[in-house]
């Protein structure tokens, strides 16, 4: 039995990981470019959540068709953000803390007016795939005689997991074969000396801000597929899950929060198989802080980067 | 060549009342708001709000003393205040000790939680305000997860009947005043300026003598204390708590936008943005309760891009002889 309840957490962490994984690149994207650590990652996510939701009610577009609709409107939110909020705070005294304090300005101010659009309730997303359940894997017996234990998963977390790989791969192809992909690796090492090559930091950080903001809507989407439903207060708890994930990875380093995501989910679904909830939840602060003293540069440190 | 540098006795009376000025104009601040205060419940006044102003003044000046006045910015000073709310209502409700001895022991164990969560003064900028806020959601996570008989688990506890709020109110009141005074006494003392000077050069400051980490860490276990004690007398005057309200990251929020907005590191600011800002919210609360938090955010970033010095920093960069009369 404790095997099934293992496998069922395997695959969990899986599905759960690659969502981390994509949550703590994008986050990175931005810290490592701007140097910007987004304390509303989680409302952009829970935004893009809330879009798909919309196009799903109101023109019945199945949510993996309002991605590229998505992904657009969020780019350009993004994009713009960058050119209302970045260039003033670099003049700051301290544009790290500042920036971690103005990004939770934003985050209030998106929390307030989710509240005031869609409400205090938790939205179901109401849409499925057929079948509903896929069984992964067989195991006879193992409750006894005639009892099989099975591993079962919500196809629609299956889809998910297939957009999320797709989403990687394209990524990393993105970040280490293209032009602004290099770009953006070269600002992430060095901010000062990719100026003196001739490119247009401004262009390409608002770009990069643009990414972020574009890969956090997909998340959205992504994510109420594995959770079908909508809290516009969840924003905090992904948040907090993201800062886990880029510290483990590495602050600033998108390719080190992808292993780290992938890893940190599958402790955390096995951790959930053995432990209370709470605690399970409890241990990925652990980790968070144990890392931070121990291992500040992350678990890979620089070489991801390479 | 020494002449510009030679001083006149002119200056010093200059300087002396100078000084005298700016004391008297920080003590009339306080005696109003702290007269004000004490007459609310006499002429049964707004109590919970006087009572809230009150608690936002001590936990805006308790932020300040790290915030201010070392740069560190605690993003779970929340859980100073939590711990506060919870080890007073444990000690009323579950042990029966009287809240008179509850609430300092209260700030023992801010002082207790400050020295366990010492060790993160070590990591700077971004890693601090991240473990700092996660710290501050273990605590919250960890009260619920202890045994309901002890801390009540999710539901949180309720004291009910068994507390006065107007005994609550005045211990405010009294916490306050304390903040206040240990507010004035550092802005005046060596290690204020130890401190300032920290902040400005932690390299300079270590050259000239100064032992920085232990004075940060007073720094620390002053700001911890008082968070403690504010949650302490909120527990006693409210009288019921859970694990949500108890560690909400919007009361961290409001400590700072307060503390900002008046000016963080200097011991009026604080004062001054908490009174403006918590009437503020009072008279905008009322009209669009929806739009509050929204509010809120706003003014946060509207800070942190044109005003980051807050009012009193701001003037006191503009008209740099006001630096005399601001403490």
């Amino acid at each position: 039995m404790n095997t099934i309840l293992l496998l069922n957490g395997l695959v969990g962490g899986v599905i759960f990981g690659a969502i981390y994984a994509l949550i703590g690149c994008s986050l990175n994207v931005l810290c490592g470019v701007l140097r910007v650590v987004n304390f509303a990652h989680g409302e952009f996510i829970i935004a893009g959540s809330f879009l798909s939701y919309v196009l799903l009610t109101l023109f019945g577009l199945h949510p993996i068709l309002s991605l590229p609709i998505v992904t657009i409107a969020f780019f350009l939110i993004g994009f713009g953000l960058y050119y209302l909020l970045i260039p003033r705070l670099a003049k700051s005294d301290e544009p790290e803390t500042s920036s971690f304090l103005l990004m939770f300005g934003v985050s209030l101010m998106m929390i307030a007016a989710m509240m005031w659009i869609f409400e205090a309730d938790i939205r179901a997303v109401e849409f499925s795939f057929d079948p509903i359940n896929v069984s992964l894997l067989v195991i006879q017996d193992a409750y006894g005689e005639g009892r099989d234990g099975r591993v079962i998963v919500p196809t629609a977390r299956l889809v998910a997991l297939g957009i999320n790989a797709l989403l990687i791969i394209v990524l990393t192809y993105f970040l280490y074969r293209t032009l602004t992909g290099k770009a953006i690796r070269a600002a992430i090492m060095n901010r000062e000396a990719i100026q003196i090559v001739g490119i247009n930091i401004h262009s390409l950080s608002a770009s990069a801000f643009g990414l972020a903001a574009a890969l956090a809507g997909i998340t959205g989407v992504v994510l109420a597929f594995v959770v079908p439903s909508i809290d516009p207060n969840g924003g905090q708890d992904i948040s907090l899950i993201g800062f886990i994930i880029i510290v483990l990875g590495g602050l600033g380093h998108p390719v080190g929060a992808l292993i780290a995501g992938i890893l940190f989910g599958l402790v955390e679904q096995i951790a959930t198989v053995f432990l209370p909830q709470a605690a399970a939840q409890m241990l990925g602060f652990i980790i968070l802080i144990t890392v931070i003293f121990v291992r500040p540069q992350g678990l890979m440190g620089r070489m991801t980067l390479r | 060549m020494a002449k510009s540098g030679t001083i006149k006795p002119d200056d010093f009376s200059e300087e002396i009342s100078a000084q005298r000025l700016k004391s008297s104009l920080w003590y009339t601040i306080i005696t109003v708001l702290i007269l004000s205060c004490f007459l609310v419940p006499l002429q049964d006044g707004n109590l919970s709000f006087m009572f809230s102003l009150m608690m936002w003044v001590t936990l805006a000046t308790g932020i300040n003393f790290i915030a201010g006045f070392t740069g560190y910015m605690p993003f779970g000073y929340v859980a100073f205040y939590g711990i506060g709310t919870y080890v007073t209502a444990i000690l009323v409700k579950v042990l029966g000790v009287s809240e008179y001895l509850a609430v300092p022991a209260a700030g023992l164990s801010g002082i207790l939680l400050a020295l366990l969560f010492a060790p993160t003064l070590r990591l700077n900028g971004i890693f601090f305000a991240i473990v700092s806020l996660s710290l501050a959601v273990v605590c919250q996570r960890l009260m619920s997860l202890l045994p309901e008989e002890i801390t009540g688990g999710s539901h949180g506890l309720n004291l009910g009947v068994a507390t006065d709020r107007t005994h609550g109110y005045y211990a405010m009141l009294i916490i306050m005043f304390v903040a206040l005074v240990s507010a004035s006494w550092l802005g005046q003392s060596r290690l204020g300026k130890a401190l300032k000077a920290i902040r400005d050069d932690p390299d300079a400051a270590d050259a000239m003598g100064i032992h920085v980490s232990r004075v940060r860490l007073y720094a620390w276990i002053m700001s911890a204390f008082f968070a403690a004690l504010a949650g302490g007398a909120q527990a006693w005057f409210t009288g019921a708590l859970d694990p949500i309200t108890a560690f909400d990251v919007l009361i961290t929020a409001k400590t700072v936008i307060y503390a900002m907005a008046g000016g963080l590191g200097t011991i009026i600011g604080p004062v001054v943005g908490t009174v403006t800002l918590v009437w503020i919210d009072e008279i905008v609360w009322q009209q669009f309760p929806v739009l509050n938090n929204f509010l809120l955010g706003l003014i946060i970033t509207l800070l942190i891009l044109f005003m980051p010095r807050g009012v009193v920093g701001s003037l006191m960069q503009h008209f740099p002889h006001l630096r005399k009369y601001i403490m």
